[in-house]
């Protein structure tokens, strides 16, 4: 369990050493990334098989919190950054492409990724998360064309004010409490951050966060960035690291700021996220830019999960998230070779027929057609909706549906394309053999999560249930507040 | 006025500043000062959680603890926050510089309007227009011209 550490270490040290091992074996370089992911997904692994439904805190250098940075690790932490592991393994970059500088960034990526869904300090939190950001400008400019820098620093500029704002927020909790540990935050919140003070203090960190969580008024940057990135970036950007911001909103949500309104906030941006999503997505006119889009919509639909108060959101939120994770990066690995418009995938399903079939496939989870995840995630989310029985949360399952709607219309029409016949101008062309294979491995485990679908939900509701448990938070962290010298 | 207050009204007004050159200058090198105003009205609003009016600086020299010093814990926290921007606006300004070699131009319009046209381009489809509709489906009856 201690040596949990590694996950952040590793990778970074490995990074930035990267450099020098290539000097002395270019193959060693090469294949030092993906051995390090390996370990750190095993460590990961074999600490989740030992924790079983607790949690643990890990004092960083034996220092005691709050003033000693710690990590938190439970069921939700723990899973957040075998994925972070895991998901950089898939989505390496194989066979030397891009070359040093891009297995560099996806190392630090998976480091300061792991940092960010383990921390338990909200200026550690704050750290890792501009690590994160700084990572991903470089990730974005992979391909050095014009517009992939235009496109970068328009992202770097919106990211940057909503980390400054994110700053400011940090600094009014501080006022409040007189502590950044999350454990002694949500000991001292009931009394000292339930006020105005703490309100302006949410939204900040929400907006501050939400940028890289494609939250409604901060996402102006996601179908620029998903358009001139190469696919890979893509999938990881949209997979991964919206959704570590997500669990960071949820954690500051559920220890924090667990106000009213707070969560009408959540739903209200979250509503706006689908209904503006879904509609660009529908009027989107190539690949990249239609599963950007609808990416806003469905973490609108996260978001909107995560406003009801209580285990039944977080279990709607994570369930909607963790589908999403699965099968946006599968998605996005498709579109490698279909980043044209539209118009130009005619007969797309000849030239690869099982490239087509996967994306049928992912389509109708990300709809939410029955036997597949994404129609379980959604019935939780309109179901806890329903539950609350206010006209807001109302709307929120109206709008949900109604965006459903737009995507089965933008969805359907692409697959219609896929499936006609070829027009004589030539076929668009096949899949690489790579992103075949990882899109296929993603479909497989879609396909057998309908067949493990109860115990699947079990384990989930334990972790929503574990997630909303502020009291074992605070126990397993125990803060000892210090003797204040001042 | 005590001091601290309007250290206070400094800080969010540095904030203020940096927010309006954000939003309201469609230059990209005042959008990147702007940046660093922000960033910087931002970390001096967390040292200034830790001040204390007339209190002498958190340094216990020979085992003599001041009688009233200044939260150190911002102070080493805004360290880091500093650093951190200094990172960022260095590659904003790297960034910045590759734009304009790419376009010749500082202007945020024109180059969202090229980067829209390169994205377009290299899709291969046309800059969409204000009555731009979706296509219909495939095998549907065309939209008559006019219609929209």
């Amino acid at each position: 369990m201690n040596n949990l550490i590694l996950l952040v270490v590793l990778p970074l040290i490995t990074a930035f050493l990267l450099p020098v091992i290539d000097r002395f074996s270019t193959l060693a370089a090469r294949w030092s990334g993906p051995l390090v992911l390996l370990i750190t997904t095993f460590i990961g692994a074999s600490a989740w098989l030992q924790l079983g439904t607790g949690a643990v805190s890990l004092e960083l250098g034996g220092f005691r919190p709050p003033l000693g940075i710690v990590l938190y690790v439970d069921q939700l932490a723990l899973l957040f950054a075998i994925a972070v592991s895991f998901g950089t393994l898939l989505l390496w970059p194989y066979g030397n492409r891009g070359g040093l500088r891009q297995q560099t960034l996806t190392l630090l990526l998976a480091g300061s990724g792991s940092g960010l869904a383990l921390s338990g300090d909200l200026f550690n939190i704050y750290v890792f998360y501009e690590l994160v950001a700084v990572v991903s400008y470089g990730l974005a400019v992979s391909l050095r064309t014009p517009a992939a820098f235009a496109a970068a620093i328009r992202y770097l500029i919106i990211s940057g004010f909503g980390a400054a704002l994110s700053l400011a927020g940090i600094a009014l909790i501080y006022d409040a409490t007189g502590t950044l540990n999350l454990a002694q935050l949500a000991q001292l919140a009931p009394e000292k951050l339930n006020d105005l003070q703490g309100l302006s203090a949410f939204v900040l960190l929400l907006i501050g966060i939400g940028v890289k969580a494609e939250l409604f008024p901060v996402n102006t940057w996601v179908p620029e960035i998903y358009a001139t990135a190469p696919k890979r970036v893509s999938a990881l950007l949209a997979g991964l690291v919206s959704k570590l911001a997500v669990v960071v909103i949820l954690r500051l949500l559920v220890l924090i700021f667990p106000q009213p309104e707070a969560h009408t906030l959540l739903l209200v941006l979250g509503i706006l996220g689908v209904l503006t999503g879904e509609l660009a997505a529908w009027r989107a006119r190539d690949l990249p830019r239609v599963l950007a889009y609808s990416s806003i919509g469905q973490l609108g639909i996260v978001f909107i999960a995560f406003s009801v108060p209580g285990e039944a959101g977080v279990f709607a939120g994570l369930a909607m998230a963790l589908h999403h994770l699965l099968i946006k990066p599968a998605l996005f690995l498709l579109a490698e070779r279909w980043d044209g418009s539209l118009a130009g995938l005619t007969g797309a399903a000849k030239a690869s027929p099982l490239g087509a079939a996967l994306f049928v496939l992912f389509s109708l989870s990300l709809l939410g057609i029955p036997p597949l995840p994404g129609f379980w995630a959604k019935l939780l989310v309109l179901t806890s909706l329903a539950q609350m029985g206010a006209a807001l949360y109302y709307t929120g399952a109206v709008v949900i549906m109604l965006g459903m709607v737009l995507e089965a219309n933008y969805l359907f029409r692409i697959i219609a394309r896929m499936y006609q016949k070829a027009p004589s101008t030539g076929t668009p062309p096949g899949h690489g053999r790579l992103d075949l294979a990882i899109s296929s491995m993603l479909g497989a485990g879609l396909i057998a999560a309908v067949f493990l679908l109860a115990p699947l939900a079990d384990r989930l509701q334990g972790i929503a249930a574990q997630t909303v448990d502020v009291n074992q938070y605070i126990e397993a962290v125990n803060p000892v507040p210090t003797r204040n010298p001042i | 006025m005590d001091m601290g207050t309007l250290m206070f009204a400094g800080a969010l007004g540095l904030m203020l500043i940096g927010t309006a050159a954000l939003v309201l200058s469609g230059h990209l090198m005042r959008m990147v000062f702007g940046l660093a105003l922000l960033e910087s009205g931002a970390s001096l609003l967390l040292v200034l959680t830790g001040y204390r009016s007339g209190a002498s600086a958190p340094i216990i020299l020979d085992g003599v603890v001041p009688a009233s010093m200044v939260d150190p814990v911002p102070q080493a926290l805004v360290l880091t926050a500093i650093v951190i921007a200094l990172g960022v606006q260095a590659l904003a300004l790297g960034l910045v510089l590759r734009v304009h070699r790419a376009y010749g131009t500082f202007e945020m319009r024109e180059i969202r309007r090229r980067m829209e046209r390169d994205i377009c381009d290299q899709a291969g489809l046309e800059l969409p227009s204000s009555n731009e509709v979706p296509e219909p489906y495939p095998g549907s009856p065309k939209p008559q011209q006019g219609e929209y």
